[in-house]
């Protein structure tokens, strides 16, 4: 005979399991992917050294490529049509030349962050039943893994907002190298009037960086850039929350603390910190204002003396010299007190000088 | 004909080969290359806490001012850009020149500082290292060099505390965050800062230096090492390269909770010039800051526009206020030839009639 209690235990313990072996395939598959290449990815493996160096020899290398490139591409051979020989080259290397520095460096991320959910939606999607291409994201969701249906599907949805902004983005960046090139060829147009030439390709190269960088920081200036970034920047926010709640839901089924715990701790614990220094400082504070009391009443005391002779106390006191600090101290003040002016009446008195070095006073 | 080149098959191989050979060859050099280290000035610590450190730096001699000066430098990256190389040190610099230094260093943030304020730094940790040089030196008031993000802090910090600060000095520092060509600024003011910083936690040096490098994507992902391809022979200069990569890409992590503070109030409101930021429950007024300040950018700054420093004339209530505008970006304002040469003078000449 069935034992329900058995068997919702066991169906249980099996679902903890699946999640707990999706994780543990997802960080053995992103340990092992591609430790060079894909560790760009900004929050996904920030592995320091070797990534700092792949990217640098990636920058090198395609400089490289480039150089060989140019050498084949009859530049500078024919001087009636250098502008084919310049399109002849940059086609050559896919109409992006130096892909990696320009726009690499965000593919890298994209791919990246995309591989890290590849990774983990592969890992999720493992122990799942085959149910011959139904389109699982937009399957309504039912019976007793409902919500944690729910979250994947939402999960799904947000990687693939992310996607679309992140293609928008490469978009713009393939906008800014078209245009980079374009500024070029006008800067090269240029040497007409001026009888300039082009005497080495690293001059070449150097003028293209200058046309590349213009290019991009137009726009990478715009609204438009602005928009598509803050979107691309605000998706990939998304996908991370919805995969740390299924990362908590994870661990509190196995009984681990969880992301959102240790925050509350922290938090806690800072606030805590935070009253406690409070509550320090307002006791001293309390103290100072009662030793200054104090010492404005010995001061009205010794001023109700001051018609009296002076004991030899006093005098020594009064002989005795001001230390440094207190000279300093004193002098401090002084000058402090000279400085205060309102700030209104200041800025009547503003003065502009030209030049690099100005000064009002 | 015109044509734009002056290039011939020989000459094109000569320079590839050449190229070839020179990276072939220096590549050895980097193999064997040690961790080039910072300047390292003597020093004598001042105060501590949690993961920050005052330092008093040591020059040659006594020095000659009678104020010290406390550098505080930004959140991001490490203040040991000020003590780069010995031959490369506005610290160096400004002790030969007698003044007073103490060097505020930040150090690097983790989990248990997830939940720090800019209450925390600048009410919090900057008055306390400003109260523990004070104490140090025997002085009532110092005098605040603040650079960067730490110019930022140094501005709200005198406003609100101005009777400890006699003189103060910003470099790159941004005051009006909205200019039309500030970039980062522009880059941030769509993001939603809350999800970003309650899904990142501190947000990781990493992912900034990555923000940082896009600003100019070819030239600092790839020019710059093209150009290291010329001076693998150049031991001093491989050394001096690989030292500043040292500074670029050892960067602490931001805490998560000043770092949402920062951009919501600084970056996406604009706040400062505007008046309307609040620290700690202290509203923030630059018409307050009556001491000296000298104020000093770049010209060629692409992460602090010139116009974003400029501005902080027409907000300040001080009557003494001086700007130095340098030839130079970012960082060649403390470690070029020319920054040697104009910028350490030019802050003790000015120190030097008002300590």
């Amino acid at each position: 005979m069935a034992d329900p209690a058995s068997d919702l235990l066991k169906d249980y313990q099996a679902m903890a399991q699946q999640s707990w072996n999706a994780w543990t395939r997802y960080l053995q598959q992103a340990a092992t992917a591609n430790p060079l290449g894909g560790a760009a990815a900004p929050g996904a493996h920030p592995g320091a050294g070797a990534d700092v160096l792949a990217r640098s020899m990636a920058a090198l290398k395609s400089y490289g490529d480039w150089l060989q490139g140019a050498a084949g591409s009859g530049l500078g051979q024919a001087p009636g049509d250098w502008q084919q020989s310049m399109q002849q080259l940059f086609a050559s290397l896919g109409g992006q030349p130096f892909a990696q520095a320009f726009a690499g460096i965000e593919s890298d991320a994209a791919r990246g962050f995309a591989q890290q959910w590849q990774a983990w939606w592969q890992a999720t999607q493992a122990g799942s039943p085959n149910l011959g291409g139904i389109d699982l994201e937009h399957f309504a969701a039912f019976g007793y893994t409902r919500e944690r249906q729910l979250q994947q599907q939402a999960l799904a949805a947000a990687m693939r907002e992310y996607l679309d902004w992140a293609g928008k983005y490469q978009v713009l960046i393939q906008r800014a190298n078209t245009e980079g090139l374009e500024k070029l060829q006008a800067r090269l147009n240029e040497f007409g009037d001026s009888a300039r030439q082009v005497e080495s390709l690293k001059a070449l190269y150097d003028l293209w960086v200058d046309g590349a960088e213009d290019a991009y920081a137009q726009i990478a200036l715009s609204e438009e850039f602005r928009h598509v970034y803050g979107e691309m920047v605000n998706a990939q926010g998304r996908v991370r929350q919805l995969q740390q709640q299924q990362l908590d839901a994870v661990c509190r089924e196995l009984g681990m603390p969880t992301r959102s715990e240790v925050t509350a701790i922290s938090k806690r614990l800072h606030e805590l910190r935070r009253e406690l220094r409070a509550g320090a400082a307002g006791q001293a504070s309390d103290e100072v204002t009662a030793l200054r009391a104090e010492v404005a009443a010995l001061k009205r005391e010794l001023a109700g003396k001051a018609g009296d002779p002076p004991s030899a106390a006093t005098k020594a006191t009064a002989k005795k010299p001001a230390t440094r600090s207190n000279k300093r101290v004193a002098e401090e003040e002084e000058a402090s007190v000279r400085r205060v002016k309102p700030a209104a009446a200041v800025a009547a008195r503003k003065s502009v000088v030209r030049g690099a070095t100005r000064t009002r006073k | 004909m015109f044509a734009p080149f002056r290039l011939d098959p020989a000459s094109l191989l000569g320079e590839i080969s050449a190229f070839q050979r020179k990276l072939s060859a220096g590549l050895s050099q980097l193999a064997h290359q040690p961790e080039p280290e910072y300047a390292n000035t003597p020093r004598e610590l001042v105060y501590r806490e949690d993961k920050l450190s005052v330092w008093r730096m040591k020059g040659q001699g006594t020095p000659s001012a009678k104020t010290p000066t406390l550098i505080v430098y930004a959140l991001v990256n490490t203040v040991w850009m000020t003590d780069l190389q010995a031959d490369r040190s506005l610290v160096r610099n400004l002790l030969e020149q007698g003044e007073d230094v103490y060097l505020l260093d930040w150090g690097y943030p983790d989990g248990a500082d997830r939940w720090l304020s800019l209450d925390d730094y600048i009410n919090g940790y900057l008055d306390r290292c400003v109260d523990a040089v004070r104490k140090h030196a025997e002085v009532g008031a110092i005098n605040l060099l603040g650079i960067c993000q730490g110019g930022t802090f140094s501005l709200c910090y005198t406003a609100t505390h101005g009777e400890k600060v006699k003189n103060l000095i910003t470099m790159v520092t941004p005051v009006d965050f909205h200019t039309p060509d500030n970039m980062l600024s522009s880059w941030a003011r769509d993001m939603d800062v809350d999800l970003f910083v309650d899904t990142m936690g501190n947000i990781p040096a990493e992912l900034l230096n990555w923000v940082y490098l896009t600003l100019k994507p070819v030239r600092l992902n790839q020019q710059k090492y093209v150009g290291l391809v010329d001076i693998l022979d150049n031991p001093k200069e491989l050394t001096n390269f690989l030292r500043m990569e040292r500074w670029i890409f050892d960067s602490p992590d931001q805490a998560g909770e000043a770092f949402r503070e920062f951009i919501k109030d600084f970056y996406q409101q604009n706040k400062l010039i505007k008046g309307d930021v609040v620290i700690g429950g202290k509203p923030v007024d630059l018409g307050m800051i009556t001491q000296p300040v000298l104020n000093i950018f770049a010209e060629q700054d692409h992460l602090v526009p010139p116009d974003a420093s400029r501005v902080l004339e027409r907000h300040v209530g001080t009557a003494d206020y001086t700007q130095l505008a340098f030839k130079g970006g970012h960082i060649g304002i403390y470690v070029s030839g020319r920054a040697q040469r104009e910028v350490p003078p030019a802050i003790h000449q000015w120190l030097s009639t008002r300590n």
